[in-house]
């Protein structure tokens, strides 16, 4: 599905013009060249993953230009193109801990302000507080007097020593963003206490699923029987401990109940000895690690789905299990009680009892029937979030930091220095100096006029939409093109 | 732009739930922002006399070490004579062992279920290996500057006190780590010792002050503090004697150190204990307080 294109300058033509009226931007003045820079993209695969993609797509399809930067995964390095033109950057840097990259606050300076110069990017947009690539990109972009936005994905402690550094290190990265997006209220609240902010340059924007993709079947589960399912990586901060407490408590309890468990991880074997102890391999079945396409099916097969997270910002799973019209059990713990109303959710302490008395609840309810049915569910769900809405309300974000002026050097040390501390702040104000002077050194090198100006792929508008002679498959907008 | 509409904010109440389409902008910060915040849940109030007491592990550990240099520089001298060290090392062992079983009454034997005669032959196995490698253990070092041993020496006493376990439940904790570093320094002081005779004491000293004499502590810590307190000042006051036989400025350093972690670092404690700000909120990992190793055994 995917166009691998030779390179910016690919195709010189001018493009045919066939707008559709329905994706002509309707109230804004004009349109916004948007860099989205992050460590993990695809191939990588998670919340973040899809988050900048879809929302890449959408803006695409308002008419912005988007292009995306993250680092070499393996063999696939240099500039790939997605569906509709986007185009991807993965740089060659070294990866350093769990798919991020080393941070010296430099080394990326040559490679960034390149792309940067080259593509005429007027936003920065880094996603998630893990990602060394995101907090470098948003540091150069300040140097070169960029506009920058930041969307933190996740929720972090106060309590222990590794997180006190962390958020250090956030309020020195964040301290002079123009913007932050956060997607539940409750990982607003953790942003603006991490990073010391103003809570009035925190935006709320929830993720979306695709309700096309997360469609319900009613056909394809067995009504004889009461089934279960969880999907979720197998780690502690998912608690699969409690669920190695609740398949042995309520399988004991209910003779007609079935387990199915998908996803992979280091307490896999927790489960596996539970399964063993108890004797219930033909009740609880673990499929191991799902591509996210396959995820649907394995939905459609239950009727209640468990979530046993530990900690959560925005809960995509549960969303996407309701939009298949399952009846959603979880714990009460960060965003979750945010992204789902109380009809369709059954929130529980994260303990065994807790969430036993809810799976409980959940049971007899469908046992007298007085479960919505899963179409039902499903029509209500999929108004909630869609992308196309997180789109819409990140360009409005878009457009009101595209006004704000981008802080001089002189005010930028000093908001360093009073904000984080004199120790941090001092460090970093001399770190950002020398930035500015290496950046000052770099276009002395190459002068940003010697800079070509890459070719606009993207959009209706772009060279995207030139039939080129390999023949254009129609690109469908919520799937990634994967080329391997 | 298009900023959305702002009306009617008076009637309309705004809800923490993102499924709804509010008429807030985005970036809205409501009067209950952040009303969930707690702080300081978990702060544990310290009194100051308790932090003291809790302190003399500390001061004891350190105090061990004080006395085992202090009888390394004497025997080093000539001024003590080895068969003396080790008649008073294997009386106070012995008097330590009675104690040791009756502090608690015989409950932690029973527990254990530990024989005496056990007890017996672990003793006669390690004096007896002792007294066979003390040669080995005396010509180990030979080819090693002097220096660079007491270098050695003083790097393995101080990661003895560094890694000691005083009862923190810490990632850099480790009784067994602590042990081997004061037994390396006891064998690389040994080893610069006049004879075969010394080195072999040396090293049963050691084992003595720096394995056995805190499980008699912890022992007495726990079931008689009282008395706990007067054996950490007699101990403390013993150590300082014997440092200032040797050197009058050493025992004011030592006596200082023992005064600041004993007073000065648990009023300090305290103090800073006022500008404590643990945050808690719902954004906290949850805690599962259940034991789920029930399912498994």
């Amino acid at each position: 599905m995917a166009y691998r294109g030779g390179g910016g300058h690919g195709h010189p033509h001018s493009a045919a013009l066939n707008v559709s009226p329905r994706s002509l931007p309707t109230c804004r003045t004009h349109t916004h060249s948007i860099c989205m820079v992050s460590d993990f993209f695809y191939p990588n695969m998670g919340g973040v993953e899809s988050h900048i993609y879809q929302l890449s797509q959408c803006l695409i399809e308002r008419g912005h230009k988007v292009i995306i930067v993250t680092h070499a995964y393996g063999n696939r390095k240099g500039i790939r193109y997605l569906t509709n033109g986007l185009k991807v950057y993965y740089l060659p840097l070294k990866v350093m801990y769990n798919q991020s990259t080393a941070t010296t606050l430099f080394h990326s300076l040559p490679l960034l302000r390149y792309i940067f110069v080259r593509e005429r990017v007027t936003i920065i947009h880094s996603h998630s507080s893990f990602s060394a690539m995101a907090h470098d990109a948003l540091f150069h972009a300040k140097t070169m007097g960029l506009q920058t936005v930041f969307t933190d994905h996740s929720l972090f402690g106060f309590a222990d020593v590794s997180s006190v550094l962390t958020n250090k290190l956030l309020t020195v990265s964040l301290c002079d963003t123009n913007h932050i997006i956060c997607v539940s209220y409750t990982s607003k609240e953790n942003t603006v206490l991490r990073a010391a902010l103003n809570p009035e340059i925190v935006s709320v924007i929830p993720n979306a699923v695709d309700p096309t993709d997360f469609t319900p079947d009613p056909f394809r589960r067995h009504d004889s029987i009461i089934t279960i399912v969880v999907v979720s990586r197998l780690v502690y901060r998912k608690g699969t401990d409690l669920l190695s407490g609740i398949i042995p408590e309520l399988c004991q309890k209910y003779p007609d109940l079935n387990f199915i468990i998908g996803g992979e991880g280091p307490k896999r074997i927790i489960l596996e000895e539970v399964r063993e102890r108890y004797q219930l391999h033909d009740r609880v079945r673990l499929l191991g690690a799902l591509e996210h396409k396959d995820v649907r099916n394995v939905l459609v097969q239950g009727h209640i789905f468990l979530n046993t997270s530990l900690t959560e910002a925005f809960c995509m799973a549960i969303v996407e299990a309701a939009s298949c019209g399952l009846q959603v059990v979880s714990t009460r713990v960060g965003g979750i009680p945010e992204v789902l109303p109380e009809n369709l959710i059954i929130l529980c302490e994260p303990s065994v009892k807790s969430l036993c008395e809810g799976l409980e609840k959940a049971i007899s309810q469908l046992k007298s029937g007085t479960l919505p049915a899963p179409e039902n569910v499903h029509n209500i769900v999929k108004t909630f979030y869609t992308w196309r809405n997180v789109a819409e309300r990140t360009e409005k974000v878009y457009d009101r930091v595209a006004g704000e002026a981008v802080l001089p050097m002189d005010r930028r040390l000093d908001r360093l220095i009073s904000h984080c501390g004199p120790v941090t702040g001092c460090i970093f104000a001399l770190l950002a100096v020398f930035n500015f002077l290496f950046l000052m050194f770099l276009r002395w090198m190459t002068p940003d006029s010697f800079i070509d100006v890459a070719m606009d792929a993207t959009g209706p508008k772009g060279a995207w939409t030139y039939p080129h002679p390999y023949g254009r498959k129609q690109g469908d907008n919520n799937e990634v093109s994967q080329v391997r | 732009m298009c900023a959305q509409p702002v009306a009617n904010t008076k009637e309309i109440r705004w809800q923490k739930v993102l499924y709804e389409r509010q008429p807030f902008p985005d970036n809205y910060v409501d009067r209950r922002f952040l009303e969930e915040l707690r702080k300081n849940i978990y702060a544990r109030k310290y009194r100051y006399w308790a932090v003291v007491f809790e302190s003399s592990v500390v001061v004891q550990q350190l105090c061990s070490v004080c006395v085992f240099v202090v009888i390394w520089w004497y025997m080093d001298e000539g001024l003590l004579a080895p068969q003396w060290l080790f008649g008073t090392g294997l009386a106070s062992s012995l008097i330590g062992y009675i104690l040791f079983d009756l502090v608690d009454g015989g409950e932690g034997r029973r527990r254990s279920g530990r024989t005496r005669w056990a007890d017996l032959k672990s003793a006669l196995v390690f004096i007896t290996f002792t007294y066979g490698f003390s040669p080995i253990l005396k010509t180990l070092t030979e080819s090693v500057s002097t220096d660079t041993v007491y270098a050695m020496s003083v790097f393995m006493l101080l990661g003895h006190l560094i890694f000691f376990d005083y009862g923190a439940n810490a990632a850099i904790v480790s009784s067994t780590l602590s042990l081997n570093m004061a037994i390396f320094a006891s064998v690389c002081l040994a080893s610069r010792l006049p004879r075969t005779l010394h080195a072999f004491i040396m090293v049963t000293f050691a084992i003595q002050i720096f394995a056995l004499w805190p499980m008699l502590q912890k022992k007495l810590k726990a079931r008689t503090p009282r008395s706990y307190v007067g054996v950490t000042l007699l101990f403390a006051f013993s150590a300082l004697g014997g440092l200032l036989s040797i050197s009058a400025v050493g025992a004011i350093l030592f006596a200082l150190l023992l005064v600041s972690i004993s007073c000065l670092c648990p009023f300090y404690l305290i103090r800073l204990q006022l500008f404590k700000e643990n945050i808690h909120g719902p954004w906290d990992e949850a805690e599962i307080k259940e034991d789920l190793s029930r399912f498994l055994s």
